[in-house]
């Protein structure tokens, strides 16, 4: 049931060492004028325009109510935007089928602040539950799996459950989880905000490493001395409107 | 497709254990909520086959007069039977008549004072049974009008009381059993729904790693069904051992009547194991679809 990746070859190829994909640069998220007003009237984005290449690491910011997590659920299309256009990897979300949901998601990893785990699945259950649920045949799901949990250093740990596990362990499965699907996109909303700093730099460093992998990172979070270390793409958010969006950034604007 | 549906059942089963103290939550509602439909439909339908037979013996009697030949009295008989609301006509003649009346004295236990009779004081009679009791007073005024007729017992006001009884029954306890079935389907699919909401973190992670519908709903759905299946087994398992002492207690309370009862298991059996399985499938299916794509 899972889509045939026709563009890229799969992330396990690229693990595996293979040549990088030879593309021409193409967008994997475009948002274009997007308006977003819940049903209680809340203006949550405001005019946003947004263009993610793909390949590209991108720090979301901007203080709490912004409208960080709104633009993560209208990219998974867990929201629809009341005007403009969301665009993934090729589809504008408004005018997809809703049979064609589940396919866009999967091209999609998302990481949250409070993991999402299931607390009576073990390591690698929680991982392999992503590939259950969307109908992938036994035989895949164990090669599959092994090597995500592989790849975020949980393989001495597969066997025990979420509360057995470090916050960052917590997470790191989580991203294993979300990586299981060979995503295009890794959508993090604040995947830091419950860790220690120590913690969070093991966290930042292994979605650096994903992101060298050719996976597209968009991260919303609060801390800005990841931010300003890393020199990324920075896009910050005030009141629903992108006020900056600027390369080799920092968290604050430096004028 | 056979792969999904294997999906679907193991997720059902393990989603059924895992929450094991929710489902035997729901399963014991489901229980208690059947057995009340259950009893509702088992009491209704003994109160109607009982007025059924009460119903039956509804029967007109006229007395013939004594001058009255065998030819009149036969085609009086023929006459009657061939109404359209009659079922059926007994002639019962006076000697017959006096028989009948010591047997039932001497069943009583009473003294049989009529041997010291000269002659039989009892009437010759014409028994008519009717296919529809409400057409009493139709039959009763074409009878009388017959010559050879000297009076017809009128039961109507006896009659009109049992039909009037009948007909209350009826539609109360239609009107019961469809009440008692929506508090029944409203508690049933609450008990589900909860079931459900538990597990809202479950079936948003589905969401986000892009399950499709169907593989959140169906493994629900079919979880709902094992719900209302086990509810529905437990609840006929509970209505058999009671059956027998029931039924003994119903037969020395109307030990009068013989009521007829054969089809009434067969339909109560039918009633709990569909409105079990429909209700847990109902259930299932309206509570995760809030949680579908939008
Ligand atoms: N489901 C919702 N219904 C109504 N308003 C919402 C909803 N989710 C978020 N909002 C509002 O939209 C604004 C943006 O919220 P959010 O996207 O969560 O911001 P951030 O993630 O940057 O903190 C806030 O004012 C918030 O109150
Ligand atoms: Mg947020």
């Amino acid at each position: 049931m899972t889509s045939p990746e026709t563009a890229s070859p799969s992330l396990f190829g690229r693990l595996a060492g293979r040549s990088r994909p030879v593309r021409t640069s193409h967008d994997v998220v475009v948002l274009h004028d997007v308006t977003k007003r819940y049903p209680n009237g809340r203006m949550a984005l405001r005019d946003v325009d947004l263009v993610v290449p793909e390949g590209d690491f991108v720090f979301l910011v901007g203080p709490s109510g912004a409208g960080k997590s709104t633009l993560m659920r209208l990219l998974i299309r867990d929201e629809l935007a009341t005007q403009g256009h969301v665009v993934v990897d090729g589809d504008d979300l408004a005018r997809l089928r809703r049979r064609a949901v589940p396919r866009v998601r999967r091209k999609i990893g998302v990481v949250f602040q409070d993991f999402k785990l299931l607390p009576r699945k073990t390591v690698w259950e929680n991982v392999a539950f992503a590939l259950e649920v969307t109908g992938t045949p036994r035989a895949k799901i164990r090669p599959a799996v092994d090597r995500v949990i592989a790849l975020v250093g949980l393989t001495a740990q597969a066997a025990q459950i979420p509360t057995q596990l470090s916050g960052g362990e917590q997470q790191r499965t989580a991203i294993a989880r979300a990586l299981v699907h060979d995503p295009r996109i890794i959508i993090a909303d604040e995947p830091t905000g419950n860790l220690d700093p120590v913690i969070s730099w093991e966290i930042i460093q292994l979605l650096l490493r994903i992101n060298e992998l050719g996976v597209t990172i968009l991260m919303a979070t609060h801390d800005a001395e990841v931010v300003t270390a890393l020199r990324k793409r920075v896009v910050a958010l005030e009141e629903g409107r992108v006020i900056r969006d600027e390369l080799g950034a920092a968290y604050h604007r430096e004028d | 497709m056979v792969a999904f549906v294997l999906f679907s059942i193991r997720r059902a089963w393990q989603g059924f254990w895992r929450n094991a103290l929710m489902s035997l939550a729901a399963t014991l509602t489901m229980v208690l909520m059947l057995t009340l439909l259950a009893g509702f439909f088992v009491l209704q339908n003994v109160l109607l086959a009982s007025l059924t037979f009460v119903e039956q013996k509804v029967e007109v009697v006229a007395y013939v007069q004594n001058t009255a030949t065998q030819d009149q009295v036969n085609a009086l008989v023929a006459k009657v039977q061939a109404m359209p609301e009659v079922a059926s006509v007994q002639f019962v003649s006076r000697d017959q008549a006096l028989a009948n009346f010591r047997q039932t004295l001497a069943a009583q236990g009473r003294p049989d004072l009529t041997t010291s009779l000269d002659q039989n004081p009892l009437y010759a009679s014409v028994n008519v049974k009717l296919r529809d009791p409400s057409q009493l007073s139709a039959v009763v005024s074409a009878i009388g009008d017959q010559p050879i007729v000297r009076s017809v017992i009128n039961i109507q006001a006896l009659v009109d009381r049992v039909l009037t009884f009948t007909s209350v029954v009826r539609s109360a306890g239609i009107a019961i059993l469809g009440i008692v079935g929506v508090i029944v389907l409203f508690i049933i699919v609450n008990t589900i729904r909860l079931a459900v909401v538990a597990r809202a973190e479950e079936i948003e992670i589905m969401r986000l790693v892009g399950a499709s519908d169907a593989f959140i709903r169906w493994p629900f759905v079919f979880e709902g069904a094992l719900v209302g299946l086990l509810g529905a087994m437990i609840t006929l398992g509970l209505l058999l051992l009671a059956s027998q002492p029931l039924s003994q207690a119903m037969v020395s309370f109307f030990n009068v009547l013989p009521i007829e009862l054969g089809s009434v298991g067969r339909d109560t059996t039918a009633l709990v194991l569909g409105t079990g399985v429909g209700l847990g499938v109902l259930g299932a299916w309206v509570s995760v679809r809030t949680y579908l794509i939008r």
